[in-house]
């Protein structure tokens, strides 16, 4: 289906219902609960006229009628703030490319370059474990700028967090968000013996990645950043090795990508969209976004041939969206920030995210005197998907979860149409491929 | 399929649909798939295989059976497993008004009662699967309760190290657990063996009005001159005399438990407007 196809199956209607006709059959998606149905032509066109129905209780009455009713999952309500679970500490406010789009402004986010203090990040880790609750698990994630620039820190936090969860018996798992640049085969061996989440931005194959990631000095990064991932894609078990590409209007070259880094090796590839830089610069607009969801859909055509021949493809948008889909995934939130998740500047102030770093609007207090939980419970409050417009009315909300909270307080919401119609063709796609191949969700 | 079909296809969509015709019970947020026999299964009965090697009664801490190596145990009380007790004393009053005291009788001498095996041994469960417990039995048979000796060593009682079972199956694929129980611990129809079986077994067990064995009871019913009324026991095997029979199980003239597993669609009948229904319905005769 074209992307203007999409634009137009996907757009809202109900915000309680959806209706996709797939190549497996007529579905509906309840958003409440985000429960999916297979039915049969009749009830598929009886649903139809109930959510175009001037009375707003259509909807309701049928559903009940067809047993389809449950009790709601969402609520209006925000969580109390749960303890912390993952941290991200930006161990270098600062960075050695010049990434035109970058939300840290080049990695030092605004500010004076620094690196985070050995002292603080292991303050962060005590932090970490305290909020942690038993039997939970807690991730400890370094990014920047470009983390690596201080390896000392990143080197001493992960051994000192090992020593912490041995101690308390609270697993920790690692991650990395590196620009590829710096690493090392030792890098590569100190990661695979912690079992690192390892990320690698890049961001198209070879000039497109240069144009867009090129050093300070405008030389570009791509030879360099392959040949230093080489010898961790190599090494790889415990470990995961990630890409990570930041599509803007310069590198909408998505299957060639994917293939390119499929066959070096990555254990993942994963594409988003720019929507908002501090410049403005390489934000995507509508005509890029459509063209990009044509691209995407394109890699998941090509994912669903290969996973109905029983092979693996790792492209991360769409794995991802069809486990959340298979589970039922239903969230007021997109993500952990501000809730279990936070971010920790090299000052030790603590923010929303890795992106909120150094920025008032996500403030969470500090180390020193730990997570401020009236301003998170504040944000919880205030970011819940029901109090977000357009999000109400959009039966994308429970998948969707509202957006990234920092695009969206940066610069709205330019992507609506494409999330809903990348989430109409992962749908089908997950139609197609419970018929064909129910084992690819077993276990 | 029909044009009107519905096939709930994800996980979600699964765990909260209510197919056509079944009752709100079927769904697992509502259903009473507790800890007693209901409908649906009787957990207990997962917790039986537990510790390799024994296996316990559902709904006691005695040992019915043993693997090779372990007969000994058979017939004893388990009274600890990996230090969680799996008894508790029984405390309350003895006649109303009166204080709490500990509840004893001359078979329960030390006035204690088995804990609910998911309360007991959840914790054994997340903590301990795969490794070797200590478990303290009694030391020979105990037909009665027996409660923990004061201090150990005790000649009474021994301890023996067995292994803990995992509750989940294993994906050969991944090596992860699957959400679905582990044969060892329940085999096909362990889970289900113990309900409820309102035809064959409860409608004759309970003459009250629990829910799985409400029915019919006094049927038939004319007013006498006398003021009075005559009618049948519904599990009548005769009609006539038109006589109520007081129940009780040994009693000829009423079905009894070997009817109603050899026959129980022949001998109960439906009742409606409070008389036996006729025997056939003659779709002709009213015109269906």
């Amino acid at each position: 289906m074209t992307a203007s196809g999409l634009f137009e199956a996907s757009t809202p209607v109900h915000p309680d219902v959806h209706l996709l006709d797939t190549d497996a059959g007529p579905r509906v998606l309840l958003a409440d609960g985000s429960r999916l149905f297979g039915v049969g032509q009749a009830l598929y066109d009886r649903i139809d006229a109930a959510r175009r129905d001037p009375d707003p209780r259509a909807v309701d009455v049928l559903l009940a009628d067809l047993g389809l009713d449950a009790p709601r999952q969402v609520d209006d309500l925000a969580p109390a703030p749960p303890p912390v679970r993952a941290l991200s500490l930006a161990v270098a406010q600062k960075c050695n490319l010049g990434c035109t789009y970058c939300y840290a402004r080049q990695g030092d986010f605004g500010g004076p370059a620094k690196n985070m203090p050995e002292a603080t990040a292991f303050a962060a880790v005590d932090t970490l474990f305290r909020d942690a609750a038993p039997g939970e698990r807690v991730n400890l994630a370094f990014l920047g700028g470009e983390p690596l620039i201080n390896r000392p820190v990143v080197r001493a936090a992960t051994d000192y967090a090992v020593t912490v969860s041995r101690r308390t018996g609270i697993p920790v798992t690692f991650s990395i968000t590196t620009n590829g640049t710096l690493l090392t085969p030792e890098d590569g061996e100190f990661f695979e013996a912690h079992g690192f989440a390892v990320t690698v931005s890049l961001d198209g194959v070879g000039a497109r990645h240069d144009l867009l990631r090129p050093h300070r000095d405008g030389r570009g990064s791509y030879r360099r950043v392959m040949d230093r991932v080489a010898p961790l894609l190599a090494v790889q078990r415990r470990m995961q090795v990630s890409a990570r590409v930041t599509v803007t209007p310069l590198n909408l070259d998505l299957p060639r990508t994917l293939d390119e880094f499929t066959a070096a090796g990555f254990h993942g590839v994963g594409f988003s969209p720019m929507l908002s830089s501090p410049t403005g610069q390489g934000e995507m607009e509508l005509p890029e976004l459509a063209e990009m969801l044509e691209q995407m859909t394109a890699c998941g055509e090509e994912f669903l041939r290969r996973a109905l021949a029983g092979r693996r493809y790792p492209f991360t948008n769409l794995v991802t969206a069809l486990r959340e889909i298979h589970r039922g995934t239903h969230r007021p939130y997109p993500c952990g920030a501000g809730a279990g998740y936070l971010g920790v500047s090299a000052d030790g102030d603590l923010s929303a995210c890795h992106r909120f770093v150094g920025d008032d609007d996500g403030a969470m207090g500090d180390l020193a005197t730990g997570p401020d939980d009236a301003k998170r419970a504040r944000w919880l409050t205030d970011r819940h998907v029901h109090r977000q417009e357009p999000c109400s009315g959009c039966w994308a909300r429970y998948l969707c979860g509202g957006g990234c909270h920092h695009e969206v307080i940066r610069r709205g919401r330019p992507a609506c149409d494409y999330i809903r119609g990348w989430l109409h063709h992962c749908l089908s796609v997950y139609s197609r491929l419970l018929a064909a191949r129910p084992d690819y969700f077993a276990g | 399929m029909s044009d009107e079909r519905i096939d709930p296809m994800n996980l979600t969509a699964q765990l909260h649909y209510s197919a056509a015709g079944n009752p709100p019970s079927t769904l697992p947020e509502s259903a009473i798939s507790n800890a007693y026999p209901g409908l649906e299964f009787d957990i207990r009965n997962i917790w039986r295989r537990l510790l390799v090697g024994i296996e316990l009664h559902e709904a006691d801490n005695y040992v019915v059976s043993a693997d090779a190596g372990h007969e000994r145990l058979v017939g004893r009380r388990l009274l600890t497993v990996a230090d969680h007790d799996v008894i508790g004393g029984l405390v309350g009053p003895t006649r109303p008004g009166a204080g709490s005291g500990p509840l004893t009788t001359p078979t329960n001498p030390d006035g204690v009662t088995m804990l609910e095996w998911s309360n007991s041994l959840a914790d054994v469960l997340a903590r301990h699967v795969g490794q070797a417990v200590p478990c303290l039995f009694t030391s020979g048979p105990a037909p009665n309760p027996v409660g923990k000796p004061a201090k150990l060593p005790d000649p009474g009682f021994e301890v023996v190290e067995l292994e803990v079972r995992p509750l989940f199956a294993t994906s050969a694929e991944t090596g992860d657990p699957l959400a679905v129980i582990a044969e060892e611990m329940a085999g096909p129809g362990d889970l289900t063996r113990g309900l409820c079986s309102p035809w064959q077994n409860d409608y004759r067990e309970c003459a009250c009005y629990y829910w799985a064995a409400s029915r019919p009871d006094y049927v038939n019913v004319e007013d006498t001159a006398a003021g009075t009324t005559t009618g049948n026991h519904w599990f009548a095997k005769d009609r006539e005399p038109r006589v109520y029979v007081l129940d009780n199980r040994f009693d000829s003239r009423l079905v009894s438990y070997d009817d109603l597993f050899q026959d129980w669609q022949g001998r109960l009948r439906f009742i409606v407007g409070g008389d036996d229904a006729p025997e056939h319905l003659d779709p002709e005769a009213d015109g269906r």
